[in-house]
């Protein structure tokens, strides 16, 4: 039992950097990126060209998180400009359509392109004992880049001018255009940040199991679930609500079988948003 | 503002208004609801575009500016529904107020002078405030800016009288610090008595304008917002 909470958590330190980027795009500009699955397979055929080129696993790495960045940045540029000058429920629906045609065109093209490209890093290193569990180095060191992303988030958004600056224009855009900031820039600066992240979810992933060319949209499913179980807009709640679901999903696999995971996950989602509509530290 | 004309979707609210503020100087904008009090401050302030007509601050042109450049030149806008941030405390609200620079010592602690019941609450979060509490803190946040000008959406929005009249005391006490006001109100006694000049608007259009007292010797004025016959 012991063993499988402690891989529930670690799977869900996962979830919730996962969930991050999605909740914090969604938080500041009303759009949810239903194409930030697709930026996490950018990023590891990205890592994974420059891997394939010769160039040390480290800076690879570096250079995947920053295509997804990149790729964060021109989305926002570009695809998004017509959904920004859109409001409320108008927003929401053309940020969807036209996220959901990206992650189309994304997935499409790897596939005609590159269908067999795979990002796998092998992080060498015995099996660690935590609490008289093994756990293999390659989960390890992902969720401990997933955790100190968490800190780094949470310590920027609380404590520094422009993180103070990111969660005025999620609590009122109005007010904030009212004291200087430009919810635009904001949205920007956050997109890059999103796409980032998405890169860093790449990496680590491919530190347990390999990355291949068509799990943007399950990764997409999963932030979605991540992100509005622990409050859209809420970078504390997308951890929370990641380690909750982690552990939802090991012990249900480990105690009933892996084919039920998905739907008991859907199901504790639905039955969290039932009783907590903003979710677990939405507002 | 030189004929500044401005409205939503297409349908114009107010119609070639001419008004000015000077330095130093308060001026009260009065009207009943619908006249187009709020119309005219969004778009001085860049929350609105507006159609026509030409938004200066001294001599630099701040039409079409959006509403963070506008702000960051030196106007602050504080609208009915104050626009406050809910889910932070007061200190981080005010601290906020001096975006993008860190607020100076002074300021804050001249802002809490004025505004002493935040005080007591700084580590509060703004949503736990009441009304007249989120009104101070609405104004505090403003002046953290240390704004040229400061504009005021009915500041009398969901208080008791006791407290609009006080907050009428906090904007002499603003006024005689030397700050440039420019204020929206329906209860137009309490405007008037920290106005230097007021404006009347009606319909989307100046109907008159002039000293307080010329303004309290108006009949019109008496008729439709003194309530005396």
């Amino acid at each position: 039992m012991k063993a499988v909470i402690l891989d529930g958590i670690l799977l869900g330190l996962a979830f919730g950097l996962l969930g991050v980027g999605l909740t914090l795009v969604y938080g500041l500009g009303g759009v949810l990126n239903l194409a930030h699955g697709a930026f996490v397979v950018v990023a590891a055929m990205v890592t994974s060209h420059f891997i394939s080129a010769g160039q040390p696993t480290a800076l690879a790495a570096a250079i995947g998180v920053l295509a997804g960045a990149g790729a964060g940045v021109a989305v926002d540029l570009t695809l998004m400009q017509p959904v920004y000058r859109q409001r409320g429920e108008h927003r929401t629906l053309l940020g969807l359509l036209l996220t959901l045609g990206l992650a189309f065109v994304i997935e499409g093209l790897l596939n005609w392109r590159n269908p067999s490209g795979a990002l796998y890093i092998d992080v060498s290193g015995n099996p660690v004992h935590i609490l008289g569990v093994a756990e293999s180095a390659g989960s390890l060191w992902a969720s401990a880049i997933a955790l100190a992303t968490g800190a780094v988030l949470v310590a920027f958004l609380a404590g520094t001018t422009f993180g103070r600056a990111v969660r005025s224009v999620i609590q009122d855009e109005t007010g904030a255009r009212l004291i200087g900031i430009s919810p635009a820039r904001v949205r920007t600066v956050i997109f890059a940040l999103s796409g980032g992240l998405a890169g860093l979810v790449a990496i680590t992933r491919a530190m347990t199991a390999p990355v291949t060319i068509n799990v943007g949209f399950d990764l997409t499913i999963f932030a979605l679930i991540v992100a509005v179980v622990g409050g859209l807009g809420s970078v504390g709640g997308a951890f929370l609500a990641g380690i909750l679901l982690g552990i939802v999903n090991t012990v249900s696999a480990y105690y009933i079988g892996q084919y039920i995971t998905t739907i008991v996950l859907l199901g504790a989602a639905a039955l969290t948003i039932l009783i907590r509509p903003r979710g677990l530290l939405g507002r | 503002m030189r004929g500044l004309a401005a409205g939503y979707f297409g349908k114009q609210v107010v119609h070639g208004i001419d008004f000015d503020v000077r330095t130093g100087e308060a001026v009260a904008i009065i009207g009943s609801n619908g006249a187009g009090k709020t119309t005219l401050f969004r778009a001085v302030a860049g929350l609105l575009t507006p159609m026509q007509g030409r938004v200066t601050l001294g001599g630099k042109d701040m039409t079409r500016r959006p509403a963070h450049r506008v702000a960051r030149a030196g106007v602050a806008y504080v609208p009915a529904e104050r626009h406050l941030f809910p889910g932070m405390t007061v200190k981080t609200n005010l601290v906020l107020g001096a975006y993008p620079h860190r607020p100076d010592h002074e300021t804050l602690e001249l802002v809490l002078e004025l505004f002493a019941p935040l005080k007591a609450r700084i580590h509060r979060r703004a949503e736990t405030l009441s009304g007249g509490e989120q009104q101070m803190l609405a104004v505090g946040r403003a002046l953290m800016s240390k704004p040229q000008l400061l504009m005021l959406d009915e500041p009398t929005t969901g208080l008791a009288p006791k407290l609009a009249k006080a907050a009428f005391v906090a904007l002499d006490g603003l006024k005689q610090k030397g700050m440039t006001l420019l204020v929206a109100e329906q209860q137009v006694p309490l405007a008037l008595s920290v106005a230097d000049r007021g404006y009347v608007l009606e319909n989307g259009r100046i109907r008159l304008q002039g000293t307080p007292a010329e303004l309290e010797q108006n009949p019109e004025v008496r008729r439709a917002y003194l309530g005396v016959a």
